[in-house]
């Protein structure tokens, strides 16, 4: 029995890899998360570099000499704003500008609030370290001017401050990097979907709809050692994808400029096998799930339809994981599928977790798998499924 | 030797592709299943090679059933199906190894054997090439190569010389003669008469789901009073609609 499916197997397995092309794109797929991540992590890095000296244009400089002189004191290069500074700012090449109006000076003496204005794009995420930093830079300013107008009076500024907030950032530096990190376990929850997406079409519809499955079938070997030999080939497809973006995740982050980041990321070998060890089990029952799915569709065509939608699947928790991550609970790693994404996720971010977590998302890996290759094997016997419906 | 006993097999509710078949082909036999095209014969076969299970009836491979012990009456059988797919990326004698390996066969056995067919089948000129590509001719030898891998006692074959040049179905008849006198009990399916009549002991026609006739060329012909085998069947069948070529 298993020398069978060990022939189906190698069979399927040469069969597949003399197909140059798909090999490509099976193993291709995998690479994609990591050449995004690290150009988005690039664009990221040199958005947040905070050496940068804050450009800052001015539109009305004569009217706040006193404001100019502090903004300078600071660090901040001011420069007359062009004209067209509204639509520079919607198209990027400005970050913000700021705007003294004619009647600065007059309310200022006075002893009123003046107003100024910061022009901003605030959908633009590139600008917003500098919005940041220059609306801090006025914030001081205006706390500096009230401070000095209520000593004049001879009231002390703490009674103007009633109660002052301070943040207190539990955050690590490994939990700052895993919110950059979030899509890690998507992807490489896609890869074990991805690897074997080829093998799996062209191993049941792809059989049935060249005229070889029949034949295939009159062969003594259970309908089961013919499943298993398939699922296993689907199998290591599935489980060199999810290496190949394993490794190409710890190359990519040893390149990515994290320390501009402030961030450590854990990406290191005890943690590239933690995420290898959470999201392999899965390969085995996306494959089986694969192979069942091929078995039913009508064409090679058709499996790839499906088992591209199958893709969705994990996209809905692996976004919404990557958006705001959940507190895991233990329910969630019996979950084939989010089970997975939130165990990589909580090992990237150097969580704490025990085998338990493992135990019970393998557990319910392997049950899903059992339960699809026996189904698909039953298919195998119906006739409808062998000789294709009409 | 092959016992087809009263199969019968409905799809859906309406139709009716096998009403009650029996034949017994024995051994060291050409048996010939003659019908015109939707009469049944494809059903049959797929009934005695085991993948579609009689509604009513059964058949006995080598007193094996096949309703009962599938498995095992597939080891007796070797199987030209009406399906004969390749894998274009695999070469002739890999579709034999797999096929042999599927068997239980390995080693220098597998080896020995599938050397044996290949000379058998006069595809040495081929053995190592990928069958992308290859002739009609070339694909059905292959298709042969891995249903007798296993050198099985009954050879059941669906409308092997569909499609084939002159000098194939030649080839396909030198074949079907040889395991003959290697003493193989060995069933074809036709509706091509000529094609029955040149290599049949024994004929079986079928029509509408039934055995009409069953017997020699030469007891058909008395049978029916006709002098040539094509009025014959004519006769036999009632029309002679689909059974021209």
């Amino acid at each position: 029995m298993s020398g069978l499916s060990f022939s189906v197997f190698r069979k399927e397995l040469k069969d597949h890899l003399r197909d140059r092309r798909s090999v490509l794109t099976s193993l291709m797929w995998p690479l994609i998360g990591p050449v995004v991540f690290m150009v988005m992590f690039n664009l990221l890095a040199s958005w947040y570099r905070q050496d940068r000296p804050l450009a800052l244009p001015v539109v009305g400089r004569e009217h706040a000499p006193s404001l100019m002189a502090f903004l300078e004191r600071y660090g901040a290069q001011l420069e007359a704003a062009p004209e067209d500074y509204e639509s520079r700012i919607r198209a990027g090449s400005l970050d913000a500008v700021l705007v003294v109006p004619d009647d600065y000076a007059e309310s200022y003496s006075a002893g009123r609030t003046a107003e100024v204005q910061l022009v901003v794009d605030s959908s633009r995420q590139s600008a917003r370290q500098s919005v940041l930093r220059a609306r801090r830079l006025l914030e001081a300013y205006a706390h500096m001017l009230g401070n000095q107008r209520l000593y004049a009076r001879g009231v002390s500024p703490d009674l103007a401050i009633p109660v002052r907030v301070q943040e207190a950032d539990l955050s690590t530096p490994e939990r700052t990097a895993a919110g950059l990190l979030n899509m890690v376990p998507l992807f490489l929850v896609i890869a074990a979907f991805a690897g074997g997406m080829q093998v799996a079409s062209d191993a049941m519809a792809g059989e049935r709809e060249r005229g070889s499955l029949e034949p295939l079938l009159l062969n003594p070997a259970p309908r089961s050692a013919v499943v298993t030999g398939k699922w296993l080939a689907t199998v290591v497809m599935a489980v060199a994808a999810v290496l190949i973006t394993v490794v190409a995740y710890m190359l990519v982050v040893r390149r990515v400029p994290l320390e501009d980041l402030g961030v450590k990321a854990r990406f290191d070998a005890p943690a590239a096998l933690g995420m290898a060890a959470a999201v392999l089990p899965l390969a085995l029952a996306v494959s089986a799930v694969q192979v069942w799915v091929s078995t039913y569709a009508r064409s090679f065509k058709e499996a790839q339809t499906y088992l591209s939608l199958l893709m969705v699947v994990p996209m809905l928790p692996g976004m919404v994981l990557a958006l705001s991550p959940l507190q895991p609970k233990m329910w969630m790693f019996a979950v084939p599928v989010l089970g997975q994404e939130v165990l990589a996720g909580e090992v990237m971010r150097g969580e704490p977790l025990g085998a338990l977590p493992f135990l019970i998302a393998g557990a319910s890996s392997i049950l899903l798998t059992v339960v699809s290759l026996a189904v698909t094997a039953r298919l195998l016997s119906q006739e409808r499924i062998v000789f294709g419906r009409g | 030797m092959i016992e087809a006993r009263n199969l019968h097999k409905r799809f859906g509710k309406k139709v009716t592709a096998v009403e009650d078949v029996s034949f017994t082909a024995e051994d060291g036999v050409i048996t010939g299943l003659l019908g015109p095209n939707g009469a049944g014969k494809t059903t049959t076969m797929r009934m005695l090679y085991t993948l579609v299970r009689p509604d009513r009836g059964t058949a006995l491979v080598d007193g094996v059933d096949v309703v009962q012990r599938p498995q095992e009456a597939r080891r007796a059988l070797g199987v030209l199906p009406d399906a004969r797919g390749l894998y274009p990326r695999l070469t002739a004698r890999e579709h034999a190894r797999y096929y042999g390996e599927l068997h239980g066969l390995s080693g220098a056995t597998l080896d020995k054997r599938v050397d044996e067919l290949l000379d058998l089948l006069d595809m040495r000129d081929i053995a190592d090439r990928r069958t992308e590509g290859f002739s009609q001719g070339q694909r059905v030898k292959v298709a042969m190569a891995r249903a007798l891998v296993h050198g099985p006692r009954n050879v059941l074959l669906d409308e092997p010389t569909n499609g084939l040049d002159v000098m194939s179905t030649r080839s396909v008849r030198t074949l079907l003669r040889r395991l003959k006198d290697e003493g193989r009990c060995v069933v074809f399916s036709s509706h091509v008469m000529q094609e029955v009549a040149a290599l049949c002991d024994r004929i079986v026609v079928v029509a509408h789901g039934r055995v009409v006739a069953d017997g020699t060329p030469d007891a058909l012909r008395a049978s029916t009073g006709k002098d040539s085998l094509e009025e014959a069947f004519v006769a036999t069948i009632g029309t002679d609609q689909g059974l021209m070529q």
